[in-house]
C-alpha cells in the first residue's frame, strides 16, 4: 500500500495545505513564549548554580543551545504538510532504532556508560532521538490502524515491541532513566490510543508481581538507588548523599528562600550535580516554597496548554503525538523534581528546559516543534480561523 | 464509516487525554505538597543542617605559656619548628617535585613510602606534611628558591622548648601527647587528639594556667572539606607566664656540685617556704620528649637503676639518720626534759637488753651536752635523751616539723615518708613497740623514713624558729602570704640553744662538718649517715663490704644560713647523696658552696638577684 492509497484508505482526503503566512500565524506563540520563560528562569538558576560569573561560557552555551532549538522547534511546527510527520514516522525510528544499536556495538564510553554516538565530532545522544521517534512510530501505527483494530489483546504485541526493542538497548548503556522514560511515554501514548482498561489494570498486576523479579536485572548501582531513595541515612556520605544534601537545600530554603546567589548548599559545593540534575534544588533553595511552586505552576501551564493543543488535534495521529509530547515532558519534570525531593529514585533525568545539557534541551524542543505542528493544523484552528 | 471510527475514537482519545492530564495534576499535587512538607514544614530543621553543613571550626593553637625563674630567666619557652609541607593539587606533578627536593630533604626510603602511601588518602587541597624539624640549612635552600617548587609552603608550629636542657627537668616536668588519663585529669579542657598535655612536674601541676585558651577560626566549606572564606575568628589566649620561685643560678651550681653522683639537693627559703633549688640527679633532657627518644635511649633511661625520670628530692626516701637529731632533741625541749645543763656520758655504746647499741664512735665522747653532741653528732647522747623522751614525744614532733606526711607541695608523686609509731607498728605488724625502737629511731635509722624536701622543709623551720611553711614553687606575688602548715611552740631560749649546737657543727672545734664552713657567711648544719647495708648485715648475718658502691650508706646533710644569732636565715638546704658515704664528706661540700655562691652573688658577686 502507498502513502496515497493509504491517505484515500482512511478517508481524510487530499492533504490540506496551509500557505507560509497562515502557518505562522497558526503558530502556537503562547506554548513559546511559555517556554522562553522558563528557559529564562532555567538562565537565572543556572548563573547561579554555577556560580554566578564564575561560569559564563556554561551559560552562553546554554542560551545558544535554546535559540537553535526555537529555531528546530519553529522549523518543525511550520514546515510541511499537515500529513509530513505521519509520513516519516516509521523512518525516524528506524533510523533512531539503528543509531541506537551502533551506540550499542560502537559507542563512546562517559561516565561508565555508553550512550553517545561521535558522528563528524559531534557527540549525538540516539536514546534522546528515540523518545519523539517513538511517539511518532506509535501515533503512526496507532492512526494506521484506527479502523480495523485498537491497542487491545490483539494488536498489542508490535506496539509493545516498538517500546522494549529500544528500551532494552537504552537500559544496556545503561542508562535506566531514559529507558524507563521511554517504556512510560510509549504506555501513555498505548493507553490513550484506546488500550482496554482490563489490560492496563491487569498490566499493572502483573508489573506489581513482577518487581521482586526484576530486582534481580538491576545493576548493582541501580538496586543501591532505590534502596537509598528510601533509606538514604543509612549511607551518608555514599549513596544517600545526593539526596541528604538535596533534601537539606531544599528545605533549609524555607518559605521565602534565601535569595538569588546566596544559597549555602550550592554555593559551597555539596549539592551534587548542582547544575545538571539536581538544578531545581538549587531554584528551590534559594527562591523557597514560593520559587519552587511558582515553577510547578509554569510547566503545569505549560502541559494544560499542550494537551489542550492535543485534543484538537485534526487526527489521531495528532493526538497521539500530542499526548506522547505532553507525556515526554510532563515525565521527565515529574521524575526529576520527584528525585531531588526524595520521593523517586536518583535516576538522571534533567529538568527540562532548566538543567543545563544539550541533547536534553534539543529534544524537548523537537517534542515541542512537533505539538507546534500539530496545533498548525488543528481541527478548531482552522474552524476558526 | 471509517469516519465514524475515527470520530468515535477521538472522542474517546480525548477523554483518556484528560484522564492522563488528570493523573499529572494528581502527581504535580504530590510534588507541590512534598515541597511544603520539606520547606514550610521542616524548613526550621534544616535550615539547622544546612548551618552545620557550611561551617567547619578551626582550633587557633594558644600559645603555651612560658616558665621562668624568680629572677625571669626563661626555663621553658617556646621556639618555632619549621615544617614543609606540600599541597598535592598545587604541583603540577607530585613525584616530580618530591624528586626535586630529595637533594635538600634527604629524605628515608621509609619517609617517601610514608608520603606516598598519604597523598592518595588524602584530598588533595589539604597540606601534606612531607618533613618536620627542618633545619636553618634547609629551611633557607627551599626559601630561595620556593618559586621552582609550585604547592610547596614553608609551616612554622610553636613546639615546647626547655632552653637549660637537664637542668630542673624533673621540677619543671615535660609535655607529650594527650591520653585519656590526661583528659579525666582535666575535665574542664576540652583536648583534641594530638594536643600536648604536661605529663609530670610544673607543665603538668599548672597545666590549666600554661595551656591559655585556644582560638577558633570558623571557616565556610564546602562538601569536599575546601574553604571557601573566613566567617569569624575567635583569637587564641595565650596561656600565663608561670614565674616559679627557683632561683636558676643557685640550682645550676646545685646541679653541678651532683654531677655524677646520685642524689638530690632542696634549698627553701626559711622565710616563707619558697623552694629555691630542687635538683635531682641524675636527670634527662626533655627537649628529647618533643623531639622523640630513640628506643635504644628509652630503654636506657627506663631500665636505669638510679631511675632518671624520678624526682629524688620529692619521691626518694630516706632514712634521716643523724639529721634526725633536731628531732629528738626538740621533743625532748618541749616535754622539758632537756636544757643547757643537761649532760649524759658517752662510753662509746649502752646495753640495753643484751643489745649493744653503738656510738660511732667507738671510744666514746665522755660527758657532752646538746651542743657538742650535736656537733660531733654523738649517738648515746640521744640514745639516753630519747629513753628520757619516749617515742610518742620523738614522734610528735617529728609530725610538728612537717615528716610523714606530705609537704603538699603540690607536685605530682610526692612521698609521705614515715613517722613510726606504736599504733603504726602494731597496725603494720601486730606487734608492740620495743623500746630498743625508740632508740634506732633516735639517730635516724629503723622504721624512720623522709623525703630530702621533708628535711629542708624541716631545717627552714629551725632555722626561721620553729614555723613550718607549705613549700610552694610558683611565686604568687609580693601580698601573698605562705601558708602556715605548724606553728612554732619552742621558745626562743630553748631554739637559741639547738641552733648553737647546729652551728657548732660548722664551725666548731670538732664539728662534723668543720671542714666546709662557708667563706661568705656563717652557717648551721646537721650531717647525717644513714645506713644502707643494715638490714642485709643482719638478714644474711655476714658483713658486706662497702667496696660495692651499691652498698655505701646515704649522704645526708641539712643546713642554713646565715647562721649567726643576729641575722635572719636566708636559705635552708637539704642535702642526699645516694650512697655518698658519710655526710660530712659527700653532702656537706654542696652545702657550702651553694652558701658562697649565694652570698657572694649577693654582696656584689655574680648577677643579680631577688629580694623578695
Amino acid at each position: 500500500m502507498t502513502i496515497s492509497e493509504k491517505r484515500g484508505y482512511l478517508g481524510l482526503g487530499g492533504e490540506s495545505s496551509l500557505g507560509w503566512g497562515e502557518r505562522f500565524a497558526r503558530f502556537p506563540w503562547s506554548l513559546l513564549a511559555m517556554l522562553t520563560i522558563l528557559a529564562a528562569v532555567g538562565f537565572v538558576v543556572l548563573y547561579s548554580a554555577t556560580g554566578g560569573g564564575d561560569n559564563l561560557p556554561l551559560l552562553w552555551r546554554q542560551m545558544v543551545r535554546f535559540s537553535v532549538g526555537l529555531f528546530i522547534m519553529l522549523a518543525l511546527g511550520v514546515i510541511g504538510g499537515e500529513k509530513i510527520y505521519r509520513r516519516y514516522a516509521y523512518m525516524f525510528y528506524g533510523i533512531s532504532l539503528l543509531l541506537l544499536m551502533a551506540v550499542f556495538f560502537a559507542g563512546t564510553m562517559g561516565m561508565g556508560a555508553r550512550r553517545w554516538l561521535s558522528i563528524g565530532g559531534f557527540l549525538l545522544q540516539p536514546s534522546e532521538l528515540m523518545k519523539v521517534a517513538l511517539v511518532l512510530a506509535l501515533a503512526r501505527y496507532s492512526h494506521d490502524r484506527a479502523a480495523s483494530m485498537r491497542f487491545d489483546s490483539g494488536g498489542v504485541a508490535i506496539p509493545l515491541l516498538m517500546i522494549a526493542v529500544p528500551a532494552i538497548f537504552i537500559m544496556k548503556q545503561p542508562d535506566l532513566g531514559t529507558a524507563i522514560m521511554v517504556i512510560s511515554v510509549g504506555v501513555t501514548v498505548m493507553v490513550v490510543s484506546g488500550l482496554s482498561w482490563t489490560l492496563i489494570l491487569g498490566s499493572i498486576v502483573l508489573i506489581g508481581a513482577s518487581i521482586p523479579v526484576a530486582w534481580n536485572f538491576l545493576y548493582d548501582y541501580q538496586r543501591q538507588r532505590v534502596l537509598t531513595l528510601f533509606f538514604p541515612e543509612q549511607d551518608p556520605l555514599g549513596a544517600g548523599y545526593h539526596i541528604i544534601q538535596s533534601k537539606i537545600a531544599i528545605g533549609s530554603g524555607g518559605v521565602f528562600g534565601k535569595g538569588f546567589m546566596v544559597g549555602s548548599q550550592s554555593r559551597l559545593e555539596f549539592l551534587p550535580e548542582r547544575h545538571t540534575d539536581f538544578i531545581f534544588s538549587v531554584l528551590a533553595e534559594e527562591w523557597g516554597f514560593l520559587g519552587g511552586m511558582a515553577l510547578l505552576l509554569l510547566y503545569g501551564i505549560i502541559i494544560i496548554r499542550t494537551l489542550i493543543i492535543a485534543s484538537r488535534a485534526s487526527d489521531r495521529f495528532g493526538l497521539l503525538v500530542g499526548v506522547g509530547m505532553t507525556a515526554f515532558f510532563a515525565f521527565q519534570v515529574l521524575v526529576n523534581i520527584g528525585m531531588v525531593i526524595g520521593l523517586l529514585p536518583v535516576v538522571g533525568i534533567p529538568l527540562p528546559f532548566i538543567s543545563y545539557g544539550g541533547s536534553s534541551m534539543l529534544t524537548l524542543m523537537m517534542a515541542m516543534g512537533f505539538l507546534c505542528h500539530v496545533s498548525i493544523y488543528s481541527k478548531q484552528h482552522g474552524r476558526s480561523v | 464509516m471509517l469516519d465514524d471510527v475515527h470520530a468515535k475514537f477521538q472522542v474517546d482519545a480525548r477523554r483518556r487525554l484528560w484522564i492522563v492530564g488528570g493523573g499529572l495534576f494528581g502527581a504535580f499535587s504530590i510534588l507541590g505538597g512534598r515541597l511544603f512538607y520539606l520547606q514550610v514544614m521542616k524548613g526550621g530543621e534544616y535550615r539547622n543542617l544546612a548551618e552545620d553543613n557550611r561551617i567547619s571550626l578551626q582550633p587557633i593553637s594558644a600559645s603555651r605559656g612560658r616558665i621562668l625563674d624568680r629572677n625571669g630567666q626563661i626555663m621553658v619557652d617556646n621556639r618555632p619548628d619549621f615544617r614543609l609541607a606540600v599541597i598535592p593539587e598545587l604541583t603540577g606533578n607530585f613525584s616530580d617535585l618530591l624528586d626535586r627536593l630529595q637533594p635538600i630533604l634527604k629524605l628515608s626510603q621509609k619517609q617517601v613510602d610514608s608520603i606516598y602511601n598519604r597523598v592518595q588518602r588524602q584530598r588533595s587541597f589539604l597540606p601534606l606534611q612531607i618533613k618536620s624539624h627542618l633545619t636553618w640549612q634547609e629551611v633557607s635552600r627551599i626559601e630561595t628558591r620556593i618559586h621552582t617548587f609550585p604547592g610547596v609552603t614553608i609551616q612554622v608550629q610553636a613546639v615546647r622548648d626547655y632552653p637549660q636542657g637537664v637542668s630542673a627537668a624533673h621540677l619543671l616536668g615535660y609535655i607529650g601527647e594527650v591520653n585519656d588519663r590526661d583528659e579525666r585529669r582535666f575535665p574542664a579542657i576540652h583536648y583534641r587528639s594530638g594536643d600536648f598535655v604536661g605529663k609530670s612536674g610544673m607543665e603538668r601541676q599548672f597545666e590549666v594556667q600554661l595551656r591559655g585558651r585556644e582560638g577558633v577560626r570558623e571557616m565556610e566549606v564546602n562538601a569536599t572539606g575546601r574553604q571557601i572564606r573566613q566567617l569569624r575568628k575567635t583569637p587564641p589566649r595565650s596561656g600565663e607566664d608561670l614565674k616559679l620561685t627557683i632561683d636558676l643560678g643557685l640550682q645550676q651550681v646545685a646541679e653541678k656540685a651532683l654531677a655524677g653522683k646520685v642524689g638530690s639537693v632542696v634549698v627553701i627559703d626559711p622565710n616563707n617556704g619558697q623552694v629555691l633549688v630542687m635538683a635531682s640527679q641524675p636527670s634527662y633532657d626533655p627537649n628529647k620528649f618533643i623531639r622523640g627518644f630513640s628506643s635504644k635511649e628509652w630503654n636506657q633511661i627506663i631500665n636505669d637503676p638510679d631511675r632518671p625520670l624520678g624526682n629524688k628530692a620529692i619521691q626518694g626516701q630516706y632514712p634521716p639518720g643523724s639529721t634526725f637529731k633536731i628531732v629528738v632533741a626538740l621533743a625532748a625541749m618541749s616535754e622539758g626534759k632537756l636544757d643547757a645543763k643537761e649532760r649524759y656520758y658517752c662510753p662509746g655504746h649502752i646495753v640495753r637488753e643484751k643489745h649493744k647499741f653503738y656510738c660511732w664512735k667507738r671510744k666514746g665522747h665522755g660527758q657532752v651536752g646538746l651542743v657538742q653532741a650535736l656537733a660531733q653528732s654523738c649517738d648515746v647522747f640521744f640514745y639516753k635523751l630519747a629513753e628520757k623522751v619516749g617515742i610518742d614525744a620523738i614522734e610528735r614532733q617529728a609530725r610538728r616539723l612537717g615528716l610523714g606526711d606530705t609537704t603538699k607541695i603540690g607536685l605530682n608523686g610526692e612521698k609521705a615518708g614515715l613517722v613510726p609509731s606504736r599504733s603504726w607498728k602494731r597496725a603494720m605488724q601486730g606487734l608492740v613497740w620495743y623500746p630498743g625502737e625508740t632508740l634506732i629511731t633516735a639517730i635516724g635509722q629503723g622504721y624512720l623514713l623522709t623525703t630530702p624536701l621533708q628535711l629542708a622543709n624541716m631545717i627552714a623551720a629551725i632555722a626561721n624558729g620553729g614555723t613550718v611553711y607549705r613549700p610552694s614553687l610558683v611565686n604568687l606575688g609580693a601580698d601573698e602570704l605562705p601558708e602556715v602548715l605548724q606553728w612554732g611552740r619552742i621558745n626562743s631560749s630553748q631554739m637559741a640553744l639547738l641552733k648553737k649546737g647546729l652551728r657548732e657543727v660548722v664551725h666548731g672545734y670538732a664539728g662534723t662538718a668543720k671542714r666546709y664552713q662557708p667563706e661568705s657567711v656563717k652557717a648551721a648544719g646537721k650531717t647525717g649517715t644513714s645506713q644502707v647495708v643494715r638490714h642485709k648485715r643482719e638478714d644474711s648475718g655476714e658483713i658486706i663490704k662497702s667496696d660495692n658502691d651499691r652498698y655505701k650508706d646515704h649522704a645526708l646533710y641539712v643546713s642554713y644560713a646565715p647562721a649567726d644569732p643576729n641575722s635572719v636565715p636566708k636559705l635552708a638546704i637539704s642535702i642526699v647523696i645516694e650512697h655518698g658515704g658519710h655526710g660530712s664528706s659527700a653532702a656537706a661540700p654542696i652545702a657550702k658552696e651553694l652558701i658562697d655562691y649565694y652570698f657572694s652573688r649577693q654582696n656584689g658577686g655574680v648577677g643579680s638577684n631577688d629580694n623578695i
